[in-house]
């Protein structure tokens, strides 16, 4: 019993929850940007499959993690600049196009996998990873330094990214016209803002978000990739831009929230602990839905998600 | 979304896009036959991309393509074995088919086919000693729709009283019900017998009969077809067809009409989670006979897809879903004969997936020539 509650402020788990969750906070970020100009992108989860396995094959073959970031961040804009061609030029159904994305990326992200590392049966092929930044100075404080300051520095980045966005979504005009995509794309064409253009640039960046996600899964993480190695993180990215109600504190929040549940049961199971850990593991799932019902009457859901919009309807 | 395109002909035309003397316009009508010319070329053209990849790995096209023919067509056994894969995936694609008629948009498949599962298997661990196989499997088969309209219900009543998006609620539905089912597996119903998390096996009272003896082939393939013509006469003859349907064109007019849309919202969510259900029962009973994290292969969120490309229609399902499962077991001997990944398959399905839904646009528009003075 007092081991359950130990690991509840355990540095390591806490610690551990921080590195959990950056990629649900990049690529929460990502979507959150995306569905602010309009589009419901449930082809995340693919994206970051096509990215983790990019950085990992770039990062093996060409023996530089950069060259394995930018690669990941690269195949995860292209996939979603195919997501923006269906969705905002062509105007299919957005749900589908990103069920369709998911099933292509996944497939294609496993398929290549394969074509360049046949099966062998013997060890898993591994790459490098990023070693954990320190912050000098700061690294050194008791207990802080540890949970904090000695992540890597793409967490700093993600964390960064947060004020950085917020900052850009609300105090510019650019800002503003990507929100008022998503709210009222009408008003925006009638403005001479191109709701196409918007749209490109807001999935572009969510597939940036997401590429970053998927290569701090293989390049940072694991040093590995497998056909599961996004394992649902792109849906709960999905989950966490609702449970924050699309507001960048409680999409941070949100993400350090499910990373703390996550690393709190996996340091039960670690420790042998006959706890249905898998309950855990739901909560944030079943929370989601929760927030939706309570958040009904404030919800900051843009007005126009998921609708295409074409000029001269209504 | 965009069924309202078709209802104001030339609205935009012209706007869209102009290249020398050809302009782009929306047809008045669509016919069946540029549905079928789309869909056939859509699968056309995934193939032909995917030859690049099969190209680009030293592999012969050919022959790869012929394995995957041959694998899951060329032979009687073949056929039946690809029915079997097929079977799972007409029950989801008529869930989705049913729900997408009434845009209500129940991504919860995956989910509800594992409720069914579980539903299927209570009864069968309940009643299974008690009951003679000819009660039983009707009765799972009970269970598990019960089980599905249950778990699909919870987004269904929440999207009728408090206006949730139902995307969201049944994704986060889907992930909950594996989560519970992981626990049992670990938990109550775990097999005492096996390290892995996965039940007993459940008795030959509740398997279900072989349609072709000395096949894999079960009567879950017939039912499946059964319940394609029970989804396409209450579509057409009945009431509640009659309200789907009018719910999916129009949700305002249709609450003029007298039709109570919060009541066919939950009832289209009740009965599509049920179909997914039987999807469980079927591989619960016809293949796997016991329950375990991985008897879906996707099959929910394939079911949508099937869905889409069989037109929400539900010969088109059965359809589509064959040609799926034709594809997955293919794939096998494709890999097996020639070394190429069956993750393959899921490209191909992919992209012509992709290659549909641009192509059913792509199919309101003609190019017309224009006149000099334009």
């Amino acid at each position: 019993m007092s081991d359950v509650l130990e690991a509840l402020v355990n540095v390591g788990v806490l610690a551990s929850a921080i590195r959990i969750a950056t990629p649900l906070l990049l690529a929460a970020l990502g979507e959150m940007v995306t569905e602010r100009a309009g589009v419901l992108n449930l082809g995340i989860e693919g994206t970051i499959t096509v990215s983790a396995f990019g950085s990992f094959v770039m990062a093996d073959k060409a023996d530089s993690l950069w060259l394995g970031v930018l690669s990941g961040v690269g195949a995860g804009i292209l996939l979603s600049l195919l997501m923006a061609v269906l969705v905002s030029s062509i105007k299919v159904e957005q749900v589908v196009a990103g069920l369709a994305l998911n099933l292509f990326g996944i497939g294609m992200a496993f398929y290549l996998f394969r074509a360049f590392y046949p099966q062998t049966g013997g060890e898993m092929p591994r790459s490098d990873t990023f070693d954990f930044a320190e912050i000098p100075l700061l690294a050194d404080i008791p207990v802080v330094g540890e949970i904090v300051f000695s992540q890597h520095w793409l967490t700093y980045a993600a964390i960064l990214t947060c004020p950085a966005l917020w900052f850009a979504l609300n105090r510019t005009q650019f800002g503003l016209e990507l929100r008022s995509v998503g709210n009222n794309p009408a008003a925006c064409d009638m403005r001479g803002i191109s709701v196409t253009w918007m749209q490109y640039l807001a999935l572009a960046f969510g597939g940036l978000m997401a590429g970053l996600a998927g290569a701090f899964l293989s390049v940072f993480l694991s040093g590995l990739f497998f056909v599961d190695v996004a394992a649902g993180r792109g849906w709960i990215a999905l989950a966490i831009v609702i449970f924050g109600n699309w507001r960048i504190g409680r999409i941070l929040a949100g993400s350090l929230l499910f990373g703390y549940l996550d690393a709190y049961q996996l340091s039960l199971q670690a420790r042998g602990l006959e706890v249905p850990h898998q309950l855990l593991l739901a909560l944030p799932f079943a929370l989601t839905i929760a927030a939706l019902v309570v958040n009904r009457r404030r919800s900051q859901e843009p007005l126009h998600l998921g609708v295409p919009y074409f000029r001269g309807e209504r | 979304m965009s069924t309202d395109m078709s209802t104001t002909p030339g609205a935009s035309s012209g706007s869209l896009l102009r290249r020398g003397g050809w302009r782009l316009e929306k047809r008045l009508e669509v016919k069946p036959w540029h549905e079928v010319v789309t869909l056939v070329g859509a699968f056309i053209v995934g193939l032909a991309l995917c030859s690049i990849l099969i190209a680009a790995a030293d592999k012969s096209v050919i022959d790869s393509y012929r394995a995957l023919f041959d694998g899951a067509l060329g032979s009687r056994r073949a056929i039946y074995e690809t029915l079997v894969q097929a079977t799972p995936l007409i029950f989801t694609g008529l869930a989705a088919a049913f729900a997408f008629r009434a845009k209500v948009w129940n991504i919860g498949g995956e989910g509800q086919f594992f409720a069914g599962a579980m539903g299927a298997f209570f009864v069968s661990d309940l009643w299974s000693a008690h009951l003679p196989r000819g009660l039983m499997v009707p009765v799972l088969f009970i269970g598990a729709a019960a089980a599905g309209a249950l778990w699909a219900s919870i987004a269904g009543v929440l999207k009728a009283r408090y206006d949730t998006n139902e995307i969201i609620t049944t994704v986060m539905l889907n992930f909950i019900i594996l989560l519970i089912l992981s626990y049992l597996l670990g938990d109550l119903w775990r097999s005492p017998d096996t390290f892995y998390f996965q039940t007993v096996t459940l008795p030959e009272s509740t398997h279900l009969p072989l349609m072709i003896d000395g096949s894999r082939l079960h009567w879950g393939f017939g039912i499946a077809v059964a319940m394609a013509v029970v989804v396409y006469v209450v579509l057409r003859r009945t009431a509640l067809g009659y309200e789907v349907r009018g719910v999916g064109i129009n949700r305002t007019a249709g609450s003029y009409k007298g039709i109570s849309v919060p009541r066919v919202t939950v009832l289209v969510m009740a009965i599509s989670g049920a179909l997914a259900g039987l999807a469980g029962a079927a591989e619960l009973a016809g293949v796997h006979h016991r329950l375990q994290l991985d008897i879906s292969n996707n099959f929910g969120f394939v079911g949508i897809i099937i869905a889409l490309i069989g037109r929400l229609h539900p010969a088109g399902v059965v359809v589509s879903a064959i040609a799926f499962g034709a594809l997955v077991n293919g794939a096998v001997t494709m890999q097996i004969q020639t070394g190429i990944p069956a993750a393959l398959v899921d490209v191909i399905q992919g992209l012509s997936l992709i290659f549909v839904l641009t192509g059913a646009v792509a199919v309101r528009y003609r190019l017309q020539r224009t006149s000099s003075d334009e």
